[in-house]
């Protein structure tokens, strides 16, 4: 046990306990461990030096394949329903990611951004399939079973959603750490270099595109479970600059820092509104200016230095 | 079937015309400074805006209604002295030795901070001022009534065309940023000031997004959100000729719009589709738009 | 040992007794908290705006008058223009805060949205403006429309026009793109096929909700030649949509029905003989308003708060606080003077009638309001500086609802020519 790890550790104990201390809070939480996901999803491809203006559309595809399978398909269990959701977004991704991550620079991001814009727009026009501006309400998903009433299914979804952040987080971290992991950091790196070891930059940019698509659906198929309601507004371009926003002022070094960005968003919106909803962007985007100039490693720089960590060799930077 | 032709190209023209503008001021700052700014949007609506505040101001004080028209010049003039310098000099300069993900999220922070400093300002109800559009008066083509402002549009996208490519290619300035362009290092090394023509050059972007934002406010209304909306249809025509290509973005807007004309007059369903499917199937062939060309990989 | 046991299991029980009874008798609170939402910023608030300012007059004549109950009422506005997703997020934080009861919603997308939200929340909320028809489709036990829907409206505006155009061949359709500009398309059509088969339409446009530009559509429709324009635009784009088509010379080529014209009258020189709505009897000059008598005061005190005569979604959302005001003291008759829990009141609200400021409001069971519709055409009169409605109808509202459970497109194919005889004539309402 490091410091590091007891600073975990007792970041998942206030999780675990936030809900029953402050009930209000459940369902923001909800929504900044969904965001997350996704957050955590951009940020991988950050780490290969790729900033992807369109994993919206993943989270969409996420959102729109639980609202699908509940309203449509007749799948109500909620494992069922996240796995499935999840599995969708990881074709889409795939399938997407064949085309685009050929491609670098700037021109990654704006290619991402068409396809996601044109997902938003076919998504927005098709009124009959999609509900067009309206979307598409998620009836409550059952249990294994059991019917629920919302506010017992949400305190499920919670637990559920913060479990798999610890599953994914460690399924996540091995990645990281394994060949095709560092694979990824050393496209930002040294891409050429790269090739000549034998390795190759596209499969191990899909098989990452590939991850950060399903990360970002599962965050999308949490949403529409809890939010209750899929829009096309969940592809739009602003939200994927969200989530690559989110990435960042999180800090995109460890698996923590995206959900930490997530969190810290989520819960000072909550405690903004009323007061500044009129300049919340304003502060958002402030707050990003501040976090790029002064704060290059993010929030999860912060729980760095607490945890006396100092060595960053080797470790992926903007 | 001339009577259909007709009216579909002046439609397509006039909404190229106004495309234009935004598109080629991304565009021409992102062959200059090789930065993508996110938040040429919003610089397109404050210019809508300030240019609309200025025309009912003139209206609201008894002035000669002529003078809307040179308010709207000027209104995009004073936009872009006052927020090209202060942007470049503040944000984006220091972005220009770091990735494109730091100056994509610089930019995107600061189309945040703007838009709700528009709704501080402006406020949120949406703001009218079509004097110069019923001064103007109206036209008959192919059977269909014009308004003549929609027409001096597509002659003011064009004077404005030709002026950026004898700016580039005859004044001094224009030539300098060619060669800033063509070889930054090598253009520095020769002795000319690099961050000189960076602000110029930026200067000139926000100049373009403003005046093609005050340009519009004589036909429509300007209202929150506005900002987002365009900013990603300049995205949409900039990728498409090409990221820093002049004749790209011109070229690009006429197609684009003409798509949007095609599907409001024979697939309602998908006006809103159509400029991000033009965008796709181009990219998908030509992935560095129609004028452009990928950048070689570095060692 | 055993004693203190048994003193402690007392203690516990007493305290857990009082703790229940407190919880079942719901002592007054301090204030009726509500949550008001509508549309606050963008184009869609030049509508939205109207019914806020109709709720803040209301709030302060019912806490005036000494509040619902004796308790006063305090209201959260939210603004619907910030999408569905965080006016969901809102309704969830003050349905799980301090809110009694929701006036939601302005758009009838975020009403499909939240009414099961409403039925999981168990939060008693009244729809004030939407209209979809589809909202009913599936029960809600907690959210109430006091409006009439689509079906009514749109079949109402249709009527009028053929009453008074006959000779009607060519139709185009400019709805904004999602479920209201879409259903209202389908009932046109609908009543059209039914009653005048012979009809074409020749365009059918849905430009996405907030467009600033309309040309090209005017173009289209100036291309088309349709003998009439139906469109439920409304809001801003409705305003956009005027200014920019008038100079283009469209009110002079085609009859032109504007389902939500009543809201723009004052702010645009829209031309005398456009066909225009309130959706439903929400109109403070109409001779019923003027016989209830409250309208006009209402009127006075908007106008000198806020400087311009209320329109018909300000009317609306003061009819909306009376079905909230009747609702509350129903329920508070039936407890005999405590409180009333959540579930009290949607059950005060099933099955409620009352008298609005514009007219007779009753609920049906699907807790489908019913209300009249005025239909008329703008007309200058004297002493009034822009155009009001004349040459008016007044359909009663339960003659153009399918019955419950119909499934309404199919029954409004029952239809045919022959309903003019039992409806009354444009004109007929003075």
């Amino acid at each position: 046990m490091t410091r590091f790890h007891i600073i975990l550790a007792t970041g998942l104990v206030a999780m675990v306990l936030a809900p029953l201390v402050f009930p209000s809070i459940q369902f923001v939480l909800t929504i900044a461990m969904a965001k997350g996901f996704a957050a955590l999803g951009v940020a991988l491809l950050l780490r290969a030096g790729l900033i992807s203006l369109g994993h919206a559309m993943f989270f969409a595809a996420g959102a729109y394949g639980a609202a699908f399978l509940a309203t449509r398909l007749g799948v109500t269990d909620i494992l069922l329903i996240l796995l499935l959701s999840t599995v969708l977004a990881t074709v889409v991704g795939l399938i997407v990611g064949m085309f685009l991550v050929r491609y670098r620079a700037i021109f990654f991001a704006m290619l991402n951004l068409a396809v996601s814009m044109v997902a938003y727009s076919l998504v927005s026009k098709f009124y009959g399939i999609t509900g067009g501006t309206d979307g598409i309400g998620v009836p409550v998903p059952t249990v294994f079973g059991a019917v629920l009433d919302k506010a017992a299914f949400d305190n499920l979804l919670y637990y559920l959603a913060l479990v798999l952040v610890v599953v994914v987080g460690v399924f996540v971290h091995r990645y990281l750490h394994s060949p095709l992991g560092h694979a990824l950091s050393a496209v930002h790196t040294n891409e050429v270099r790269l090739e000549y070891l034998g390795v190759s930059a596209w499969s191990a940019l899909l098989v990452g595109y590939g991850i950060s698509a399903a990360l970002a659906g599962l965050g999308g198929a949490i949403a529409a479970t809890s939010i209750g309601h899929v829009l096309p507004e969940y592809a739009f371009w602003t939200e994927s600059g969200h989530f690559v926003l989110t990435a960042v002022l999180g800090g995109i070094a460890g698996i923590a820092g995206p959900l930490l960005g997530s969190i810290f968003l989520e819960v000072v919106h909550t405690a903004a509104v009323g007061y500044f909803a009129e300049a919340w962007n304003m502060i958002v985007g402030i707050t990003l200016l501040v976090v790029i100039f002064f704060l290059p490693r993010g929030l999860f720089g912060l729980v760095e230095k607490l945890s006396g960590i100092k060595d960053h060799q080797g470790e992926p930077k903007l | 079937m001339l009577q259909t032709i007709i009216p579909l190209l002046v439609d397509a023209l006039a909404n190229a015309a106004l495309i234009f503008f935004v598109a080629v001021g991304l565009t021409l700052v992102f062959s200059v400074l090789r930065i993508l700014n996110v938040a040429h949007g919003s610089l397109y609506s404050i210019g809508a805006y300030v240019a609309a505040s200025v025309g009912l101001w003139i209206v609201a004080a008894g002035l000669p209604e002529w003078l809307t028209f040179p308010a709207l010049l000027l209104s995009a003039a004073f936009v872009a002295l006052l927020f090209g310098p202060l942007i470049e000099k503040t944000l984006v300069r220091w972005t220009y030795d770091k990735s494109e993900a730091v100056q994509v999220l610089v930019t995107f922070g600061l189309f945040l901070i703007l838009e709700d400093l528009q709704r501080m300002v402006f406020g949120v109800q949406s703001v009218y001022q079509d004097t110069p559009m019923s001064l103007l008066g109206i036209s008959q083509i192919g059977g269909i009534v014009y308004l003549n402002y929609q027409l001096l549009l597509i002659a003011l996208a064009i004077v404005v065309l030709i002026a950026l490519k004898v700016f580039i290619a005859y004044s001094r300035t224009g030539k300098l940023l060619a060669a800033v362009v063509a070889d930054r290092e090598v253009s520095q090394a020769m002795g000319i000031d690099t961050g000189k023509m960076f602000v110029i050059a930026f200067t000139i972007g926000v100049f373009l997004a403003a005046l093609g934002g005050a340009l519009a406010t004589p036909t429509s209304g300007v209202s929150p959100g506005l900002g987002a909306e365009t900013m990603v249809l300049a995205f949409a025509v900039a990728a498409v000729g090409g990221l820093g290509q002049v004749e790209g973005a011109a070229l690009a807007s006429i197609i684009v719009a003409m798509a949007k004309v095609l599907a409001i007059y024979f697939a309602p369903a998908l006006d809103a589709v159509a400029p991000y499917l033009v965008m796709l199937v181009v990219l998908i062939v030509r992935p560095y738009g129609l004028f452009g060309s990928g950048a070689t990989r570095r060692i | 040992m055993q004693h203190f046991r048994l003193k402690a299991l007392a203690v516990a029980a007493t305290a857990l007794t009082t703790l229940a009874t407190s919880a079942m008798a719901q002592d007054k609170p301090e204030s009726l908290d509500i949550g008001v939402f509508t549309f606050l910023s963008g184009p869609a608030a030049a509508y939205g705006m109207p019914g806020r300012q109709g709720a803040e007059i209301m709030i302060e004549q019912i806490n005036a008058d000494g509040g619902i109950g004796g308790v006063p009422v305090s209201a959260t506005f939210v603004d619907e223009a910030q999408g569905a997703e965080g006016v969901i997020s809102e309704y969830r934080r003050l349905a799980e805060g301090e809110a009694d009861f929701m006036i939601a919603a302005l758009s009838s997308g975020n009403c499909l949205a939240l009414a099961p939200i409403a039925d999981q929340l168990q939060m008693p909320t009244v729809g004030w403006n939407c209209d979809t028809h589809q909202l009913f489709k599936e029960s809600h036990d907690y959210f109430y429309r006091p409006n009439g829907n689509t079906i009514a409206e749109f079949m109402a505006y249709t009527l009028y026009f053929l009453d008074e155009n006959p000779d009607v061949k060519r139709v185009a359709i400019i709805n904004p793109d999602y479920s209201f500009g879409h259903d209202a398309a389908e009932i046109v059509k609908a009543t059209l096929k039914a009653v005048k088969p012979e009809t074409e339409v020749v365009a059918e446009l849905f430009p996405k909700l907030g467009s600033s530009s309309y040309q090209t559509e005017i173009s289209r429709l100036a291309a088309a030649r349709p003998d009439v324009i139906f469109s439920n635009l409304w809001g801003g784009d409705l305003e956009n949509f005027i200014r920019q088509a008038q100079p283009r010379g469209i009110f002079a080529q085609s009859k032109t029905v504007l389902a939500l014209g009543e809201t723009v009258l004052q702010r645009s020189n829209l031309p005398e003989g456009v066909i225009v709505g309130v959706l439903g009897d929400g109109w403070w000059r109409s001779p019923d308003a003027e016989q209830i008598g409250q309208a006009g005061e209402f009127a006075a005190t908007y106008n000198a708060k806020f400087g311009e005569d209320p329109v018909f979604p300000a009317v609306k959302m003061a009819n909306a606080f009376l079905v909230m005001k009747a609702a509350y003291e129903k329920a508070l008759e039936t407890t005999g003077g405590t409180w009333p829990t959540h579930e009290q009141v949607a059950g005060a609200l099933e099955g409620l009638s009352i008298e609005t400021l514009t007219g007779e409001m009753s609920f049906r069971e699907d807790n489908d309001g019913i209300v009249d519709q005025i239909v008329g055409t703008t007309t200058m009169v004297e002493g009034i500086d822009y155009p009001v409605l004349g040459n008016m109808v007044r359909y009663d509202g339960a003659a153009l609802l399918p019955p419950l459970g119909e499934d309404p497109l199919g029954w409004i194919g029952t239809l045919s020519p022959s309903i003019f005889d039992e409806l009354p004539d444009p004109g007929s309402y003075k």
